[in-house]
């Protein structure tokens, strides 16, 4: 039995649930086969089953091109397998919906809306009305660091201040599951240690079911409860490892944290192993 | 205080056109052809025009067709376009249909049509709507068709239908490029406006070009031409002013340098 630091009552919660935690998402055997501009059949993914647990902050860990945003994508209904199901709350995901919010790493905001513009789209498509669209939107951009720029219009915005109002955005309709697509993967060190930061932040407030691709380790380690390690040629599922760090996580803390040390590490080296096992057939 | 630049660019239309005057003026004194008034007697000869109740009517006549057929033309063609960027089937059923047509002159579909519908404004409009349509529609299937997947899968996200995506997403992200196609469209609407009154004279701007020009009043046909071109000069602003407004979210922030001076 470890000892429980008292300042966090939380942090115990993935590792020893109180109430059972209850499935959210399931994907079941799910299997996806492009036909390639060759003609031949390109398998992306093959036979990947995973449950993932309501308030969960699952990342998604795997070299480039074994299937990452291919499976976010058919979690978020706008791509639909070739075989096998995806279920949310167990109700089939036959296409797109306001539970689930995705937050591309292209940020594919509307360009000719200012940043209130963007992140009251939801509230107002939700039926909210405008007045009380505007007062959620403009604490929701102050949350995420961007007080003042509300009257900007994307191209006058950095890329990390369009990943923020992506994440705005998609927040502001309250989705139930978070899709982020290496939302971060564009953005300088400096940034994206920022924005980790705050998406820890945000989360550890209200604790969404997130789930989270990228294809760096640190990044997985830090954020999440668990890192489902995925490997090429065809896309797999090789590992699932649970992340037992306290919460809520503290970057200095945690970088000198031997634990999370040896999470990084061993979890490296898996990454190398299935890179190399992805070489294409 | 306005820049230097600020002020270049202001001047630069101006000048353009006095510069083009000047030449015209040496340009006709040199040639000394009767048939090519100076460019001080065709603006003689515009005060004439404009104060003639009939040819200001006639003048009146054509903008009004030309109004209506790109009028008619942009909303017909933009949904159009927008349908055809967005899928594949409606794309392959119209695509070779305007193939056929895109390189038609328009006007030389005129006699055609004036045997079904006769010469009056209908077989006139018809044509101005035909040389608008094909430029809109164009710009407006590329503008559909380049519009990012993730911005409509946002939108989907977010509980838009089909239809609300295609109103709302997909044509304020394919304004620019509209816009672009109607600019084209607004000057085919002019062409083929006096054209159209070049081939079935009745009433119009070009009706008087081209009866001046049979009876050698060359002054009133340069005059005319002038007349012609500063409306198109004119509608053209306007429309960049619009244009300007409704897409000021796209507009490059930067001009290129032309020197690192
Ligand atoms: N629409 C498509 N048509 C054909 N093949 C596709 C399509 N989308 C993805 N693929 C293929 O499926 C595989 C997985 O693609 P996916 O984009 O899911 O990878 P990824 O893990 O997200 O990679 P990255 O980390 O580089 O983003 C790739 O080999 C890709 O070539
Ligand atoms: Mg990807």
């Amino acid at each position: 039995m470890k000892v429980v630091p008292s300042r966090s009552s939380e942090w115990v919660r993935p590792v020893t649930p109180q109430k059972p935690a209850s499935a959210i998402i399931e994907i079941d055997r799910v299997s996806q086969v492009f036909q390639t501009s060759a003609r031949k059949d390109h398998v992306a993914l093959s036979d990947i089953s995973l449950t993932i647990e309501e308030g969960a902050f699952v990342s998604i860990l795997g070299p480039s091109g074994c299937g990452k945003s291919t499976l976010l994508y058919i979690v978020g209904g706008f791509v639909s397998p070739t075989s096998g199901a995806a279920k949310i709350k167990g109700q089939a995901i036959t296409g797109p919906g306001p539970d689930r919010g995705p937050v591309f790493q292209e940020f594919a905001l509307f360009p000719w809306k200012t940043v209130l513009g963007n992140v009251m789209y939801g509230p107002r498509q939700k039926g909210v009305r405008a007045t009380e669209a505007e007062a959620q939107s403009r604490a929701l951009i102050e949350m995420v660091g961007l007080k003042g720029y509300e009257n900007f219009y994307p191209k006058e915005l950095s890329g990390g201040m369009k990943q923020r109002v992506a994440l705005a955005r998609t927040l502001a309709y309250h989705p139930e599951v978070l899709l982020m697509d290496e939302p971060f993967g564009a953005l300088d060190a400096h940034t994206r240690t920022r924005l980790q930061n705050d998406l820890l932040n945000i989360w550890e407030r209200d604790r969404k079911t997130v789930l989270f691709v990228t294809h760096s380790v640190d990044e997985a380690v830090f954020l999440s409860d668990k890192v489902v390690m995925m490997s090429k040629s065809p896309g797999r599922i090789r590992d699932v490892i649970d992340i037992d760090l306290p919460r809520p996580r503290r970057r200095n803390e945690l970088l000198l944290d031997p634990r999370y040390q040896k999470y990084v590490v061993n979890i490296e080296r898996m990454f190398d192993e299935s890179d190399e096992a992805g070489s294409p057939s | 205080m306005i820049s230097l630049a600020a002020l270049a660019r202001r001047a630069a239309p101006v000048l353009a056109c006095i510069g083009l005057l000047a030449m015209w003026q040496v340009a006709s004194i040199v040639l000394k052809n009767d048939s090519f008034p100076t460019a001080i007697e065709a603006i003689r000869a515009i005060p004439d025009i404009l104060g003639d109740r009939e040819s200001l009517l006639n003048i009146l006549a054509s903008l009004r067709r030309m109004a209506i057929g790109f009028g008619v033309a942009v909303l017909v063609s933009i949904p159009l376009g927008l349908l055809m960027g967005r899928s594949r089937s409606v794309a392959a059923f119209f695509n070779p249909l305007l193939m056929v047509i895109y390189p038609v002159p328009k006007a030389a579909l005129m006699p055609i049509i004036m045997l079904w519908l006769g010469v009056g404004d209908i077989t006139k409009t018809l044509v101005i709507f035909l040389g608008v349509s094909l430029p809109v529609i164009y710009h407006s299937f590329e503008g559909a068709k380049a519009v990012e997947e993730k911005m409509l899968w946002s939108g989907a996200a977010m509980g838009l239908s089909t239809a609300q995506r295609l109103v709302r997403i997909v044509l304020p992200a394919a304004l620019p490029e509209i816009l672009t196609g109607c600019r084209t469209g607004l000057v085919l609407a002019l062409i083929t406006m006096i054209t159209s009154e070049m081939i079935a004279r009745q009433s119009g701007a070009g009706n008087i070009l081209f009866n001046a020009l049979d009876m050698g009043q060359y002054d009133t046909v340069f005059a005319m031409i002038i007349i012609v071109g500063a409306m198109g000069i004119c509608l053209d602003a306007i429309f960049e002013r619009i244009r300007a407004r409704l897409v000021r979210w796209s507009e490059p922030q930067f001009d290129m340098p032309l020197s690192f001076s």
